[in-house]
């Protein structure tokens, strides 16, 4: 079982889009713990579902499209109550927590999506300005979520 | 007075489309069009670009088939180079071609169609996804995630990346199998045979509730092609073409796929972006014809690995000439699952895959190449013409989906015939129009995934523009 599993998500031909993927990057070439599983997609989809019932602590971080540039957000996940009606190969983080729990019967004690805001999503391989300053405040939020105790969020 | 009846989108299935539906002044379905509503424009905008680029940026087409996409292009590549590519090289390729087969069938049949099957046509759209599958059956639901995640971890343990990875290149592949990671497939292949034979023994007893489906989802005389190997096998990565009637009879054989130009045409349609290529010997449009899992096992005389033969003489019993209904596809897409992880056992057993040579280099020699394999969905060409600098002047793709554009036409308009009779409309009604396009699995963008963003909203109008009836889903 990992102790902690960091799900990035993006796309690192547009633009902020990718900022989960540097992210992730940086963090693999800084973290040596045999214990923690760093994975990049260019989606999340329901494959992941099985390593999520098998970790302890889940991190999703992906752009956000909604939050100002370079905000960053760090939000407890619960499994969602009622999973998206339409539904291919393309899943929330929430609903993956849902589909881990009904078909592997756990999911990890604590479970969070971190995301930034992102300034452009053009066809690029480059972060805006914002968001690369951003990325030093994401990797040490991790840092501290990987480094706290074991408990369920309150 | 007449009625049109659109379903926007068409959802479960890869890409853009809708359909439409027009009704006499009786109620009864007159015509139907698929419509495929996007535009990719790869063919020309890998114009100027030197050849070795192409698998890369080809393969980008899709992101649920792009191995069928980069082995395609890697094949004209090598044609252009003029070169045969390692024995070792072969096999990891076919290697990856069938694993990409699986994964891509464990996603059409167990996230996109067994929620049809499982809870049934008529079910609550909201529950009739993964999601309820996971909840009647979580076995079903775990099976097919574990498929899945078979068929994409032998694509990263050979290329690197489960998705658009870069290891197939022109003369071979870039990296031999270590014994390690050889060993580390085979000893999960077991399991994932014993996950295909469970699910074919469920979705045989299942065709019992689904008898008006099978006779009424495409199910109609037509021609089948696709790749046969000198052995009488379905060709994946290789063979030579062959047609085949309704009949089961062979209409032409041993084809060149490079010749494609001499027994293919390619009509245009106003309503869609998707071409219809027909068999030109019998013109546009009688020479319809299916492509994909229902076509492979009807064009050939066995399958080639122990248990697919058993399910593979079962399946062909259905009928006594050719398999007809398209709702079959779905129970040839699981044999194709068997047959191909039984493959797979076959090359990785074989001493030669772990083999160091795996490539070879040689410069242009040819100014023109045509590669040619059978994707998931149904048989892949890609041709491309350079210069003397190796710089792409034209490129053709044809893409295994279009092959079944005249029939998935004909298809929805049997189905809605069928079952849209009256002028209320039903969601089942409607579901079941969407399930003939489904059970093709067509990939249409191929790499754009926005279906289950994008509301349902299905309106029926009168001749006059009013709304007579209209449903939605989503927001």
């Amino acid at each position: 079982m990992s102790r902690a599993l960091i799900l990035a998500c993006g796309n690192t031909l547009r633009g902020d889009d990718g900022v989960g993927l540097y992210v992730a990057n940086s963090l693999a070439d800084e973290l040596r713990d045999p214990e923690i599983t760093i994975q990049c997609d260019h989606q999340w989809t329901p494959e992941l579902a099985e390593p999520i019932s098998e970790a302890e602590l889940v991190i999703f971080v992906d752009a956000s499209a909604s939050l100002p540039p370079g905000e960053i957000a760090c939000q407890p996940l619960q499994p969602a109550p009622n999973p998206p009606a339409q539904f291919t190969h393309q899943t929330s983080p929430s609903a993956l927590l849902s589909l881990a729990a009904e078909l592997y019967g756990h999911i990890p004690a604590r479970s969070y999506l971190l995301t930034v805001g992102g300034k452009s999503f053009d066809l690029l391989e480059e972060l805006s300005e914002p968001v690369r300053q951003a990325v030093p405040a994401v990797l040490q939020r991790i840092r501290e979520l990987l480094s706290r105790p074991q408990r369920p969020e309150s | 007075m007449s009625k049109t009846i659109t379903i926007d989108p068409v959802t479960r299935i890869e890409g853009h489309s809708k359909i439409t539906l027009q009704l006499n002044d009786r109620g009864e379905v007159t015509e139907a069009y698929f419509h495929v509503t996007q535009f990719r424009g790869f063919e020309k905008f890998c114009v100027g670009r030197p050849f070795y680029e192409m698998p890369y940026l080809m393969e980008r087409i899709c992101g649920i088939c792009p191995v069928s996409h980069l082995l395609a292009s890697a094949k004209a590549c090598d044609g252009l180079l003029a070169m045969k590519v390692p024995p070792a090289a072969g096999k990891l390729r076919r290697i990856l071609e069938l694993a990409q087969l699986i994964q891509s069938h464990a996603l059409s049949f167990y996230y996109l169609s067994s929620p049809d099957f499982l809870l049934g046509m008529d079910a609550d759209p909201s529950e009739r996804n993964l999601f309820g599958v996971a909840k009647k059956s979580p076995e079903l639901a775990r099976d097919g995630i574990r498929l899945r995640q078979f068929g994409q971890q032998i694509i990263e343990t050979l290329a690197g990346k489960r998705i658009h990875p870069g290891w197939v290149v022109p003369g071979g592949v870039n990296e031999p199998l270590s014994v390690e990671k050889r060993d580390k497939l085979l000893k999960q292949i077991p399991e994932a045979i014993a996950i295909a034979q469970r699910t074919l023994a469920w979705f045989k007893i299942e065709f019992e509730n689904f008898r008006e489906e099978i006779r009424t989802f495409a199910n109609f005389p037509s021609l089948f092609m696709g790749l046969v190997t000198v052995d009488e096998r379905a060709g994946f990565y290789e063979g030579k073409i062959r047609f085949t009637d309704s009949l089961g009879n062979i209409v032409e054989d041993k084809l060149e796929p490079a010749d494609y130009p001499e027994y293919l045409g390619e009509a245009v349609e106003p309503f869609t972006f998707m071409k219809f290529p027909y068999y030109k010997p019998l013109g546009y449009p009688n020479g319809m014809y299916r492509v994909g899992p229902l076509a492979r096992l009807n064009l050939v005389d066995n399958c080639g690995t122990p248990l697919a033969q058993q399910e593979w003489v079962e399946f062909r019993a259905l009928e006594r000439s050719a398999v007809q209904s398209s709702f079959h596809y779905h129970y040839a897409r699981l044999i194709e699952i068997l047959f191909a992880l039984e493959h797979i056992e076959e090359y990785l057993l074989d001493p030669v895959i772990t083999q160091s040579h795996a490539r070879y280099t040689a410069s242009l020699n040819n100014l023109e190449g045509v590669g040619c394999c059978e994707a998931p969905r149904g048989t892949l060409i890609h041709h491309y013409r350079v210069d003397e600098q190796g710089l792409i002047t034209w490129a053709n793709l044809i893409i295994a989906t279009g092959h079944n554009n005249l029939a998935m036409n004909r298809g929805i308009l049997q189905a809605a015939r069928h079952f849209v009779r009256s002028e209320k409309l039903t969601e089942g009604m409607l579901n079941r129009v969407e399930a003939v396009i489904r059970a093709f699995d067509p990939c249409l963008s191929c790499s754009t995934h926005a279906d289950g963003r994008m509301p349902l909203w299905i309106r029926l109008l009168s001749s006059e523009g009013k709304v007579v009836d209209e449903i939605r889903r989503g927001p």
